[in-house]
């Protein structure tokens, strides 16, 4: 019983360590160069795609596992690690990948120059 | 008791390998730095090659830790007898296995390449997970994203501190045998200076986890969720726990398994390492780019103590996207780059390939690309992930690449298939009598056809992938190379830019439709180069084909050149396969030659390609707005529009001119709508008529496709070559009818039987005109007559055309010039018999005949008036708005034609 409580008292300790490390990730922000010609481009760990009058920024991590996708193949995007395939829309179109690609929050700044991506 | 304490077993050698590991790792934390982890090491492998030996000694001393742990752990199993640990140290043990696999994994990513950073991102999802602790677990595992400093605390102490304390609480030993060091420490030396650890390029595509667990990355890529795969890795820790506690049934199950799982596993992990490349696709030994998507990743160079260049040039070279390339140690002052291409930007190894870590000249050379651009490696060299990969995506699509209409047609005219429009490729050709026919005469001018040797793009050119449009040598440059001696290392680099000047297009297209030549106002005889009189109204081409003087486009008189019309996406290719030329080529005379409102497009929407192509070539494009094409909405980044004109900027010298909207002539009537503007302003169009194939098997010929001379080929006899004003077709599409220009493009007869053998093989003969896009514009349209009242833009052929008028009746009349052809008794240049109407197989398109006889009645009653009325008069203008009425109200003078009825 106390083993129990020991351990318990420990991995909360540890959750509110980790925990607060990554709330403060998480609330980092992240601004990149915006060029409105660019159709893709490929920012670090974000995609923005400008499709007509509407610019979306995705999460350039595969959601199969998480590697980073950074480049095109035609118009999709393509996952190096295993071969996922996305739309232009981040909607899935081959596997193992099933879920969509994460759309993040983004606002681009007022002189139109950059783009700011909330996590 | 003391001499089986020191006898070796794989334990003590692992127990070896790791104080070695330890003692390495210790030294070697002194050249890396964890904040810069990728620029560390490639540096010590460029620049410290005792760096080098000693990390390569830390990656070898690891990876023999771990076999040989495994080997030991399979060494106990083996044994049918219990081994009978306490549970503690059975647990202890097991989970060391994770941690032991845990330290290795840590070690991976501390390289801090692209095969690193996709493997963190892998293990940090997996991690994440795990039900309740996963963000929790994984953020104390792998710590910030952007920092590799909690990764490294674990590599040198958590793991490796476990590690310690489960191998000496089980062996209840520090040290192993000194043999076992003395061997353990040669051998691995022995190793460590052949064959370097891993770094990858960060340029090669395929990514691949350490080789232990690419048979993971296999699995992982199976399935759908991935973080099932984490029982796996729990499965084989318990059957290891039992197989280490239990006895009898339960430890011989539990051996058992692991058996077939390390089986199993073992196979996944051949697939993963050699049958795995690009995107995770399945890659055979036998396909092209195996050696570049799979092979590259074993690449390990020696180290080399006494590189081949001073070790200062190494510290002070350039880093180059995050790495050092030891290319730049040997290749300095290398210069004549555009900005975005300079070895201080890219490096070498963007373009060129070879090995940027190694040392030693032949090793950092191997497998380099000593001509990039070529097609078949463009996606290695210019078509990087980095640099332009969708670009080299397209260009294999566009005709220039596929030269599908030539053969398409080409097929056609040997009867082969009975449409001219099929898509096909060069690299699809067989051994057909066309398929042949096209490999000895035809198909060397296509953009895979590789430039094999260094030097100017000329007229001798063909091919050659991207550097056939963007390679440019400076005279320092050309000179370098003519004097180069092998070995000497070049610095005046030739430049790759968007410098695309006409010489470029020549070596292709000064042939078959000859619109290079055409353009410059040349045109081809039949002189041998020995008979050119010595004037400057002849030039002497490729030493051999001699041109004479013609009147040139008037756009090259204005100063522009072949780019200034034609855009990236027609150049390059847009993604679409196309049939014909006239399908992929998009800017129309109409574009720019504006009647009405323009289209246009602003900078801030333009495509990225071509932003990014107008922002190089003019500065500052913002605010600006372009036209845009008609026919694929591209934008035509070398004009501007400003108030009420329209700007045309020669895209390399910048030569800004105003582009005139067309005559009112061009707009006014109804009568010409459907001509487009080629069929009036050609200035003139080369014909040849009269050509016959045959196959002689003794002739020596040439294979080009393969590129090598061979015994037998199809000869052409050529017939004459003429430059006049072109005849006129008609082109019907879905959109629209229209009359285009059209020349005889191929009046001939094909001797079949001489390469099939068959006596029975009759001798094939067509007579087939051509679209064309002759590329001879003139300011002037051609004059009423010269449409009207010309047995050649009919279609007849050279002759005399002559309008009779006899007791009040008239009549038209031809005398052909040439002879009546035996096959089909037309006369040798004609395309259709004089008022008689044909079809079938008519032209090298299906979609493109002569005149109806309806058509050519109509146009000839025109011929008529004309024959009294001058073009200008005021009469011959009315015609234009409605001629059925002005025929009504002819005076008794005028004679219209009457028309016998032809059976």
């Amino acid at each position: 019983m106390a083993t129990a409580g020991i351990v318990a008292f420990f991995v909360f300790l540890w959750n509110k360590l980790t925990l607060q490390h990554l709330e403060i990730i998480a609330q980092k922000q992240k601004i990149y160069p915006f060029n409105k010609n660019r159709s893709v481009s490929f920012n670090e760990d974000v995609i923005v795609v400008n499709q007509g009058d509407k610019t979306t920024a995705y999460s350039a991590h595969c959601t199969h596992l998480g590697c980073r996708i950074d480049k095109m193949e035609g118009d999709r995007f393509v996952c190096p690690c295993h071969g996922s395939q996305y739309d232009l829309n981040g909607k899935v179109q081959k596997g193992p990948a099933f879920r969509n690609l994460e759309v993040l929050p983004s606002s681009i700044s007022e002189d139109g120059n950059t783009i700011i991506i909330k996590s | 008791m003391a001499r089986k304490r020191n006898k070796t077993t794989f334990g003590t050698v692992a127990l070896a390998m790791f104080w070695l590991v330890v003692a390495s790792g210790v030294v070697l934390a002194i050249p890396f730095d964890v904040k810069d982890p990728y620029l560390s090491i490639s540096s010590m492998m460029v620049v410290n090659p005792w760096a080098s030996l000693l990390r390569n000694f830390h990656y070898w001393s690891s990876q023999f830790f771990l076999i040989f742990s495994l080997i030991h752990l399979y060494d106990h199993f083996h044994y049918k007898t219990k081994i009978g640990l306490k549970a503690g140290i059975a647990f202890r043990l097991s989970l060391s296995l994770l941690i032991i696999f845990l330290a290795m994994i840590t070690g991976f990513l501390l390289k801090g390449d692209a095969d690193s950073q996709q493997a963190r991102q892998i293990l940090q999802t997996l991690a994440e997970r795990i039900p309740l602790i996963g963000q929790s677990l994984a953020y104390s595992l792998l710590g910030d994203p952007e920092s590799y400093q909690l990764i490294y605390v674990h590599h040198i102490a958590t793991f490796t501190v476990f590690i310690a304390i489960a191998m000496v609480e089980h062996g209840r030993k520090y040290w192993p045998p000194v043999i076992d060091f003395v061997l353990s420490t040669a051998g691995v030396f022995m190793l460590s200076y052949f064959l370097s650890a891993p770094l990858h390029d960060n340029l090669n595509p395929a990514v691949k986890g350490p080789w232990y667990f690419v048979g993971f990355q296999e699995i992982l890529h199976w399935l759908k969720h991935p973080a099932w795969s984490l029982l796996i890795f729990l499965g084989v820790l318990v059957l290891v726990y039992l197989a280490t506690v239990s006895k009898e049934r339960i430890m011989f199950l539990s051996k058992r398994s692991l058996l077939i799982y390390v089986g199993f596993y073992t196979g996944l992990t051949l697939t993963g390492l050699f049958f795995r490349g690009e995107n995770w696709q399945w890659m055979t030994p036998w396909s092209q780019e195996y050696r570049y998507s799979v092979l590259q990743n074993f690449r390990t160079p020696r180290v080399d103590f006494s590189p081949d260049f001073e070790l200062a040039e190494a510290v002070t070279s350039p880093i180059i996207q995050g790495r050092k390339e030891s290319c730049l140690a040997c290749h300095t002052g290398t210069h004549g780059f555009t900005d975005s291409h300079k070895a201080e930007a890219i490096g070498c190894i963007s373009c060129h390939g070879g090995n940027a870590f190694a040392t030693d000249k032949n090793q950092s050379h191997r497998n380099m690309i000593l001509i990039p651009g070529n097609l078949t490696d463009s996606r290695q060299s210019c078509g990087t992930t980095q640099c332009h990969p969708e670009i080299a995506e397209r260009v294999p699509t566009g005709l220039m690449a596929t030269l599908s209409g030539m053969i398409s047609v080409d097929r056609f005219v040997f009867n082969e298939q009975e449409n001219p429009d099929l898509l096909a490729t060069v690299h699809e050709l067989g051994n057909s009598p066309a398929d042949q026919h096209l490999k000895n005469l035809c198909v060397r001018c296509h953009l895979g056809n590789p430039k094999t040797e260094l030097g100017p793009v000329n007229e001798f050119s063909r091919g050659g992938g991207c550097l056939a449009c963007h390679l440019n040598y400076s005279e320092e440059a050309e000179e370098e190379l003519a004097n180069n001696r092998k070995g000497d290392l070049i610095k005046a680099h030739p430049e790759i830019s968007l410098n695309v000047s006409n010489n470029h297009c020549f070596g292709c297209h000064s042939r078959s439709g000859r619109i290079s030549t055409n353009y410059e106002g040349w045109h081809e005889t039949t002189l041998l180069a020995s008979e050119m009189p010595d004037s400057a109204n002849y030039r002497l081409i490729e030493e051999e084909r001699v041109f004479i003087k013609q009147p040139a486009d008037v756009h090259h008189e204005l100063g522009l050149e072949c780019i200034d019309c034609h855009h990236s996406y027609e150049l390059m290719g847009d993604g679409n396969h196309y049939a014909h030329e006239e399908d992929q080529q998009d800017v129309q005379c109409s574009d720019c030659h504006i009647d009405g409102n323009p289209r246009t497009i602003t900078a801030e929407k333009l495509d990225d390609e071509s932003a990014i192509i107008a922002a190089l070539r003019f500065g500052n494009i913002d605010g600006k707005e372009f036209l845009v094409t008609e026919k694929h909405n591209r934008a035509l980044i070398n004009t501007i529009v400003e108030n009420d004109s329209i700007f045309l900027l020669t895209k390399n010298s910048g030569k800004k001119m105003i582009i005139k909207a067309p005559a009112a002539a061009c707009t006014r009537d109804n009568a010409h709508s459907s001509l487009t503007c080629s069929s009036c302003h050609t200035a003139w169009a080369p014909t040849c008529i009269g050509c016959h194939n045959e196959y002689d098997s003794n002739e020596p010929g040439y294979d080009m496709i393969k590129n090598l001379e061979q015994r037998g080929t199809w000869v052409e006899y050529i017939g004459e070559y003429n430059a006049k004003l072109p005849t006129l077709g008609i082109r019907k599409t879905e959109e629209k009818t229209e009359i285009i220009p059209v020349i005889p493009g191929m009046i001939m007869t094909i001797d079949l039987a001489s390469f099939t053998g068959k006596e029975n093989d009759a001798t094939i003969f067509h007579r087939l005109y051509a679209p064309a896009a002759p590329h001879t514009t003139s300011s002037k349209g051609r004059t009423c007559t010269s449409c009207h009242n010309n047995p050649v833009a009919l279609g007849y052929g050279e002759g005399e055309l002559d309008y009779i008028v006899e007791n009040g009746k008239g009549h038209w009349e031809f005398k052909p010039l040439y002879a009546a052809d035996k096959n089909d008794g037309l006369p040798a240049d004609a395309w259709v018999d004089f008022l008689q109407t044909r079809n079938d197989k008519v032209s090298t398109r299906s979609n493109v005949f002569p005149f109806s006889v309806e058509q050519q009645q109509r146009i000839l009653t025109a011929g008529a008036c004309l024959t009294c009325h001058e073009e200008n008069s005021s009469v011959m203008q009315k015609s234009l708005k409605d001629f059925d009425i002005l025929l009504t109200s002819r005076s008794e003078k005028c004679v219209l034609p009457e028309w016998q009825e032809f059976p």
